[in-house]
């Protein structure tokens, strides 16, 4: 596409750069719906992008469902959507730990039922999942049992984050064989209401800091999102347009991919914070800047339906 | 005598000179007088000898698990004879006293730590927030806050839950809530090699999730020796720093001034030390220790002339 960016998409620009692409990666949250509540005019924004022929695929950090729970919420709010066309980090996880890290034993594992339930899937046996509080005094609970077979730590979204498990994964990586690796590093889970919660990577943090490591991590802007997509449907990046919210995930991602970059302000990131990115030297802020903008995708609309 | 972070291997004549020199002598605690519940050989004789000879002897320690009254037991238990409370400086003391008198907290700190931070918070007369017990159905999206909360304090804590994670991180969206951690350690060492996790891996959770950095209390930031100075007449040229951590007893007795010795009874390494005594950034300069002994025991030999 043309050199500058940051460009306003105005409905002509729409036309041209939608037919300059055939696939369209869209992130969920503050993209396509806000926590239980689709974003108005997204469900038609995906029909109408797969009856124009475009592969539709979504593609999120959010590590708390599975594919087939994510089908299943896209099909509650409205869109027309199936479980493999769906990435989100509990899944790929699942897969950077078969294929990249080659487990095929045991990971410990600070997460999700649904991260467990993919790791299941792909023949990985995950220990640790749910409530894990303290028990007794220091030396007893210090010394836990580590299970001999465990060959990585996984890190991702746990409400039942405990001192406990964190004292676990320190054990296990104490061990430099033992793999380490986080499903994002997202500080805040998106929220109703102005609300945040902490979010994973304030989890992926706590463990960095015990052990000393630095994790492998799976999620935006990680390429590894991409690659999952492209490995198993074949995509030409330079005709894969990334839709997001979040500068520093979102449109990083297509920035180390070479796929076009579409911002929508229905979510995290400012017009304000693109341009400062744009103004800027750091060749880090650079890659945060998207080629276009809208105020929400279900702009895009008129020039679908033209 | 050599002040300038060189590592120098102390013996002999050097160890009386050096002691000659000071008039007072700061001790870390774990791993340099006792390791558990086990006291270094010979640390309980050098404390009293050290006082003996007139010189002031002050404990400081980042370890926020105890209020003093219980170190002043343990010392007693592992054969320490006289020390006193007033001697004691803890990370949880220390903290207790920054928001009492450096922060003058008008209002209720909620604590992210364990029993010996809330006694001492106590102790200081500064309210703390109570933390209810979890109603059935409580989720981190509708939790109760506190209106009265106008500083998080943050420290070792077994019973770190992500719902406390949350809470804290909704007080800190105002920026008027003060935010303190008792140290920066990321793990502690504990018997037979294992390691647990420290209050600075709880920190680093809760300053990733607010956004904003805490005002660190314990070592290597200086507070713990300015506490010590507000309360005795120590003078830095005159007082000597023994710890065992390079990043945190040697770091903290550079940013004070202090000549620092490091021993290896625990954490850190000789090879460690040396490290940072070639690296060309300052920074890291700062945590090599002057001097290194094997063992505190080894004052002995000056001292029981």
């Amino acid at each position: 596409m043309a050199a500058s960016k940051c460009t306003r998409l105005t409905v002509a620009l729409s036309r041209h750069l939608l037919d300059s692409v055939d696939c369209v990666l869209f992130d969920c949250d503050g993209v396509i719906w806000r926590g239980d509540q689709a974003i108005p005019g997204a469900p038609e924004v995906i029909s109408s992008l797969k009856k124009n022929g475009k592969r539709v695929f979504f593609v999120t950090n959010n590590s708390t469902k599975t594919r087939q729970m994510y089908a299943d919420k896209l099909d509650k709010l409205g869109f027309e959507a199936t479980a493999d066309e769906v990435f989100g980090t509990a899944y790929c996880s699942a897969v950077y730990l078969k294929n990249v890290c080659k487990i095929d034993g045991k990971v410990y594992l600070i997460g999700s039922n649904a991260m467990r339930q993919e790791l299941e899937d792909v023949g990985i046996r995950p220990l640790g999942v749910g409530p894990d509080p303290v028990s007794g005094v220091q030396k007893d609970w210090a010394d836990v049992p580590l299970d001999k077979e465990v060959q990585a730590v996984l890190v991702g979204f746990d409400e039942h984050f405990s001192y406990m498990k964190l004292n676990r994964a320190l054990q296990y990586l104490c061990n430099p064989d033992c793999q380490f690796v986080g499903t994002n590093t997202d500080t805040r889970l998106p929220l109703e209401g102005g609300k945040a919660v902490p979010g994973t990577g304030c989890l992926l943090r706590a463990v960095e800091t015990a052990a000393q490591r630095q994790a492998q991590v799976v999620g935006k802007p990680s390429s590894f999102m991409f690659e999952c997509v492209t490995n198993q449907f074949g995509l030409d990046p330079e005709k894969c347009l990334m839709v997001g919210d979040r500068l520093d995930t979102d449109i990083m991602l297509g920035s180390n991919c070479g796929l076009k970059t579409l911002l929508t302000l229905t979510g995290v990131s400012t017009v304000e914070e693109a341009d400062a990115n744009l103004k800027s030297k750091c060749p880090l802020q650079q890659k945060m800047v998207p080629d276009y903008y809208i105020d929400s995708i279900a702009d895009i609309l008129p020039a679908l339906q033209a | 005598m050599a002040d300038n972070g060189g590592c120098v291997t102390l013996r002999g004549a050097l160890i009386r000179d050096l002691l000659d020199s000071k008039h007072n002598v700061l001790f870390d605690c774990d791993g340099v007088i006792w390791n558990g519940e086990t006291a270094v050989t010979g640390a309980p004789e050098v404390v009293s000898l050290l006082k003996q000879r007139g010189k002031r002897v002050f404990f400081v320690t980042n370890n926020c698990t105890r209020p003093r009254e219980n170190y002043v037991q343990k010392f007693s238990r592992l054969g320490f004879t006289d020390v006193a409370e007033e001697e004691i400086f803890s990370s949880a003391y220390c903290s207790a006293a920054y928001l009492r008198d450096v922060a003058r907290l008008e209002g209720k700190v909620y604590v992210i730590g364990c029993g010996g931070v809330m006694k001492e918070l106590r102790d200081a007369g500064v309210p703390v927030a109570e933390e209810e017990d979890a109603e059935p159905g409580a989720s981190i999206y509708t939790c109760p806050l506190d209106p009265d909360v106008k500083a998080v304090l943050v420290g070792y804590d077994e019973n770190f839950t992500f719902m406390k994670l949350a809470k804290a991180c909704c007080y800190l969206r105002s920026p008027e809530c003060l935010f303190l951690a008792t140290d920066p350690d990321p793990w502690h060492p504990l018997r037979g090699g294992r390691v647990t996790p420290g209050s600075g891996s709880l920190t680093a959770a809760l300053e990733t999730a607010s956004s904003r950095k805490a005002t660190v209390i314990g070592k290597p930031s200086r507070f713990m020796f300015d506490c010590i100075a507000s309360q005795f007449d120590v003078d830095p040229a005159r007082s000597l720093m023994i710890g065992d951590r390079l990043e945190t007893d040697v770091l903290f007795g550079s940013n004070c001034g202090l000549t620092t010795v490091l021993t290896l009874t625990g954490v850190s390494t000789l090879e460690e030390a040396l490290v940072y005594r070639d690296s060309q950034e300052p920074q890291k300069k700062h945590c090599a220790p002057d001097y290194v002994i094997e063992s505190v025991a080894d004052f002995l030999q000056a001292l029981d002339e």
